[in-house]
This record gives C-alpha cells, structure tokens and sequence, in this order.
C-alpha cells in the first residue's frame, strides 16, 4: 500500500533522486567518532544544528501560552510555568538551549578554526558560519525580553544604550529597536518578538540551508 | 552471493537501529512539549459554571419570562475578566423556577420574549424568525433546530444563583 | 543520462518518464576511507545526539528556567546584567580605555575589529597550511581573544552575587494574595516593614517581596531583628508582642498565597 502510494508520487514527482542524493552520499570515515574517538569533535557542528531544531520546536510550543504584551507577557509566561503541566519543562528546554547552542556553536568554530578548515575553498562556507553566530547572538538578545522581568528589562534597555552610542546612525538605530524614543515598553516588546520570532530565525533558515549546501558541495574538510 | 545478502540485512539491521533512535530523540524532544499543548483538554477546569448570584429574588420572579443580566468571574487562563451573561426567568405553571438561556440555537443570535408582535407568548429571534414556545421549545418550521439552554439554578437566601448552561441539543 | 531525441516525459509535464539509474556517485577514487550517509553515518551521528538529548533533558529538569519579577521600570536597585554570552562585552566596557570617552573603542572597535577578523579569517589566515604549527600567528591570536572573553566573562560572573541577586527577582503571583489591613500585625508591618517591602508585601527598591519566602516564623523573626544580605539588623523596633503579631501577619499572608 505505502509502495504503491510512493510509486504513484514518484511517477509525477520523480521524487527519488532528491532523497538517494542525500541518503547515499560518501561521509569520510576520519569524521566518524566510531573509528577514531578524536572525530568526536566533528559531532559538535551537527548537534547545534540538534539543539536548533529543539529550539524551534520548543518554540513553537511556547507561543501557544505566550502574548507579547507588556501587561500579559509576564502573566502569560507565569502561567505557562505554574499552572500548565510541562510547561515549566518546555520553557526549560528553549532557555537552556538558547546557553547550549552558543557553546556548541563555539566548539564548533573552534573546531573548524584550530583545524583550518575554512581555508580555499570553503572561506565562504566559514562567512556564512560566522553570519549564523551573529544571527544566533541577536536571538539571544531579543529573546531575553519577552518573559518581561526585571532582568530582561533592565538588560534590555542597556542594550538599547548602547545602540544609541553608536556614531551618526546611533538615535535612530535605537528607535529602531525599540519603537519610541525614550520608553522601553510595549512598542519594544513587539518589536522583540516580531524579530525573534520571524525576522531572525527566516535569516537562520537561509544562512543555515546556505550552510548545508555547501557542505555537500564541498564536503567535509579531510583529516589533517 | 551469500555475501551480497548478508549486505542487505547488515543495512536493514542499520536502518532499523537508526530508525529506533530517531524515534528516542523525536519522542525525548516532543513528550513535553505535545503533554504541555493538550493540557487544556486533559485539565477542564474551566471556571465557566459556577453559581453566580445573579441579584434577582426569588419573591419578584412571575410567571412572565424577565430578562436578567448578571456577571460572572471568567479566569481565561492568565487574563481574569467579568464577561456578561443573561437570561430570561420566569415560573412555570408548577411554580418551578425556569432560567433560559437567550442565545438562538440556530445561528447565536440573541432571542427575545414576544420580540415580535405577531408572535404573542413565544420566544422570537430577530435574525431569521426563529421562534421557541415559552419552555424553550423550537417551534417545527422555524430556522431552529434544537431547544434553548437551560441555566442550573439554586436559591439561596431567597436569592436566585445561576450557573452552568445545560445544552438541550438531541434531548 | 539520456538526452535529446526521443525523450519523454509524464504528461506535458517536465518530469522524465525514464528513470534515471540510481548508482550513487563514485567516490572509489576519494583519497581516504568513505561510507554511506544513510545509515551508516547518520546512525552514530543519531547515537550522539541521542546521548546528547539525555544529557540536555536531564540538566532540564534538574534546573528549571528561572523567571524573575514582573519587570518595574521605577526599580532603581535592580543592577542590569546581560545573559551570560554577552558579559564579556558588559564587563569590557568597565575599563578605563574602553569607557568614558573611550566607549566607542570598547564597544564598537574591539569587538568589532574581533567579529570582523573572525568573519574574514580565511582571508587574514591564507596561507596553505592548515595545522596549527603552520600559522602561529592566526592560533596565537585565536588563543589570546578566546581567553581574553573567558577571562572577562568570569571576571564578571564572580563579581555578582547570583544567589542574592535571585532572592531579590522573585516573582510574585499575578493574582497577588489579598493584604488583610485589620491583621494585628498590619499596623506593625506598617511601622516597622512597609517602607521597604511594600504596602502589599510585593517588595520595592530596598527589599525584596515577602510572598512566597521559605522561612520558618523563627526564622522571620530572627530577620526582623537582626537583618539578612543587604538588610541591616534592628530594622524591628518594637516589644515582642508586637514582633509575634508581626510574624503571624507575615506567615498568614505566605500561607494564603501557597494555596
């Protein structure tokens, strides 16, 4: 049954070459911790990639109880960790993963710099990496705001200062961020999560399939 | 050719560990975050239905269906409000206290006693004629096809209280 | 691949109606051992993660998100601090060159001449050798910047008090616990507490909130009297009747606000 409903897809679609693609490409051996426990330290790429997805599926769940707005955010948030079941756990796994994604993603560019595997050809490959961690930092930084208290206020409106230093553009950078130009309130908040939640993870979904494809064009760097 | 075979169950034996631990991971990633979205099925303990004194004594209810409006205290999750609710009460001939609710069960519009004038001692819906005799009953031929909600009700110190609507849908 | 005359295709669409063979590309060539990504990869990769996932759940549970207090623009004792990962930044900018007249050098031009080398490391660093020993100067460099931000970051850290500064963020329920004025010990929490805890309890610039504490009525008192962290000692000045009945109001008010 499954087979027929396959073949009849895949006689329009011709949908099997996309997957015997990704499914039968060669992996060098040096990169597989079975063979040498040493290659454990190729892992740390694809478990941030891991700890990606468990950030955007917690997420998603998360935004069900939550509401960005300054009188509820908090509410919302308190709600979510007392009163519905696993939902305590559900905030726990996108706080801590949003710690354990820059730590991986710090091994990993270690890896990849103390290696020199971003030399030709795969400089562009270590750009879009280092894109990634800027974009990562950012979710970091907005994401920090939306429980809405008192020390993703006050950190945020220190951040917000500090947009406003920087020469020329520094005012309007600041209102920019934060929607008006002396309150840090509800025009920030929506700001914040309207960049959390879609401006920043549509840039990581591009960098990150920009990230992949390269990969496979280029491969995975050789021993050294 | 034995060899090529013990290939084939090698890579079927791959398959299916890598198939088991992908369903560990998906399963450790998504138990709690699937148990934290239905929990609002597995918990109904909507604060909606309960006794609420609606400020009408029970000496000043007549036979003549009056209408009431009361608040309730609605906790929606975070967010606690007042929303308004009505009814129209009224003694029956046993002298028992009837409290309908006023919302049309054909579309949700809002019904009222003798709302028409040439439909004397019924229940009329402005939207679509709708029509209900005075228990409640839709009247066959008109838009509605289920009675009106009944309240719950209790009398306390000669107070009435309202609480839950009791759907009379199939009944 | 076939090609030109005589091809076809699935309706007027533009898929092909041969199927193309399905030998994987050759890699019998490829210097150094190959396997399969699928499954043969994947599955360690998968077994690590899953391991991974464990290890992550566990810390999880162990350690559950912390929310702190409904955020109060008018709290002036609260001392901002970023989320650890940007710390080095907030404590390079206490320095003397990197603040003042400075603060643009410490907040634009070192991070930024740091991020922008890093983005444009292949170019800085492109010579042909890739171990480390073959570029001294890109993993010097590498190594200085990397335990300049560990050592700023836990040069902050240690600097702050995360245990106090947690007691003092403790959320307090939204559907904050109803203050009974004609409580005895109300008028002695007026006298003695208010100014600093709040007219509800709920806590202000001086004082954190006293709904939701774990302590025992001893314990409340012994405070009262003698102070705790950042709270002086006699800050009670009354007889020890009134302190009883100060203690009780406390308690009763946390065992309201536990149901």
């Amino acid at each position: 049954m499954l087979q027929k409903i396959y073949d009849w897809i895949d006689e329009r679609v011709d949908i099997t070459p996309i997957w015997r693609d990704i499914a039968d490409h060669e992996v060098p051996e040096h990169v597989n911790p079975a063979h040498h426990f040493s290659a454990f330290v190729y892992c740390f790429g694809g478990l941030t990639f891991f700890v990606v997805v468990i950030q955007i599926l917690s997420g998603m769940f998360l935004t069900m109880y939550y509401v960005p707005d300054i009188e509820n955010a908090w509410k919302s948030v308190y709600y979510l960790q007392t009163e519905v079941a696993h939902g305590q756990i559900v905030r726990g796994m996108h706080h801590w993963g949003a710690s354990i994604v820059i730590v991986m993603l710090l091994l990993h560019t270690l890896r990849v710099f103390f290696q020199g595997a971003y030399k030709k050809p795969r400089e562009l490959n270590w750009m879009v990496g280092v894109l990634i961690f800027f974009v990562m930092l950012g979710l970091g930084f907005t994401g920090y705001l939306l429980p809405w208290d008192n020390k993703a206020f006050f950190a945020t409106q220190v951040g917000l200062q500090m947009a406003e230093q920087v020469p020329i553009i520094g005012d309007e950078l600041k209102i920019l961020l934060a929607g008006d130009e002396e309150i840090v309130g509800a025009q920030t908040l929506t700001r914040f999560f309207a960049i959390h939640v879609f401006f920043l993870p549509a840039a990581l979904f591009a960098l990150l399939a920009a990230h992949f494809i390269l990969i496979r064009r280029q491969g995975i760097s050789g021993p050294l | 050719m034995s060899e090529e075979k013990q290939q084939v169950s090698r890579r079927q034996f791959l398959n299916y560990s890598l198939m088991g631990v992908g369903g560990f991971m998906a399963a450790g990633l998504l138990v709690s975050p699937i148990r934290m979205a239905i929990d609002p099925v597995l918990k109904k303990t909507s604060s909606a239905g309960e006794f609420v004194n609606v400020g009408l004594a029970v000496e000043d209810i007549t036979t003549t269906p009056q209408r009431v409006d009361w608040q309730i205290d609605q906790v929606d999750g975070w967010y606690e409000s007042k929303p308004g609710r009505s009814a129209w009460v009224y003694k029956n001939e046993k002298g028992d206290i009837v409290a309908l609710s006023p919302v049309c069960t054909h579309l949700g519009c809002v019904v009222s006693w003798e709302g028409s004038d040439k439909h004397q001692n019924e229940f009329f819906c402005p939207c679509h004629d709708g029509r209900y005799t005075k228990d409640g009953v839709n009247i066959p031929g008109t838009p509605p096809l289920a009675p009106l909600s009944v309240y719950e009700h209790k009398v306390e110190n000669g107070m009435l209280f309202l609480g839950k609507e009791i759907s009379r849908k199939g009944a | 691949m076939h090609r030109g005359k005589g091809m076809k295709f699935v309706g007027d669409s533009r898929v092909s109606a041969s199927r193309t063979s399905q030998i994987p590309k050759d890699y019998s060539e490829y210097p150094g051992r190959t396997e399969a990504f699928w499954p043969n990869f994947l599955l360690k990769e998968w077994l690590a993660g899953a391991v991974f996932l464990v290890g992550f759940l566990i810390l999880t549970l162990a350690h559950p998100s912390p929310l702190g207090g409904l955020a109060d623009p008018t709290n002036a004792a609260f001392i901002p601090l970023p989320d650890w990962y940007f710390l080095f930044l907030y404590e390079l900018l206490k320095y003397e060159f990197a603040s003042g007249q400075y603060v643009l050098l410490g907040m634009l031009g070192i991070p930024g001449l740091a991020f922008g080398a890093l983005l444009l490391a292949p170019f800085l660093d492109n010579g042909p050798g890739r171990r480390p020993h073959q570029r001294p100067i890109a993993v010097i460099m590498m190594m200085l910047a990397l335990t300049a931000t560990i050592w700023l970051t836990y040069t902050s850290a240690s600097h702050v008090d995360w245990e106090a500064r947690a007691a003092m963020d403790q959320p307090v329920p939204p559907a904050s616990v109803e203050i009974d004025t004609s409580h005895e010990g109300y008028a002695v929490y007026e006298a003695n507490c208010m100014s600093c805890h709040g007219e509800s309890l709920e806590g202000g610039a001086a004082g954190p909130t006293l709904v939701g504490i774990e302590y025992s009525a001893e314990e409340i008192a012994q405070i009262a009297q003698e102070g705790i962290n950042t709270m002086p000692a006699d800050m009670f000045k009354g007889t020890p009747e009134e302190l009883e009945l100060l203690v009780q109001f406390i308690t009763s008010v946390n065992e309201q606000a536990a149901e």
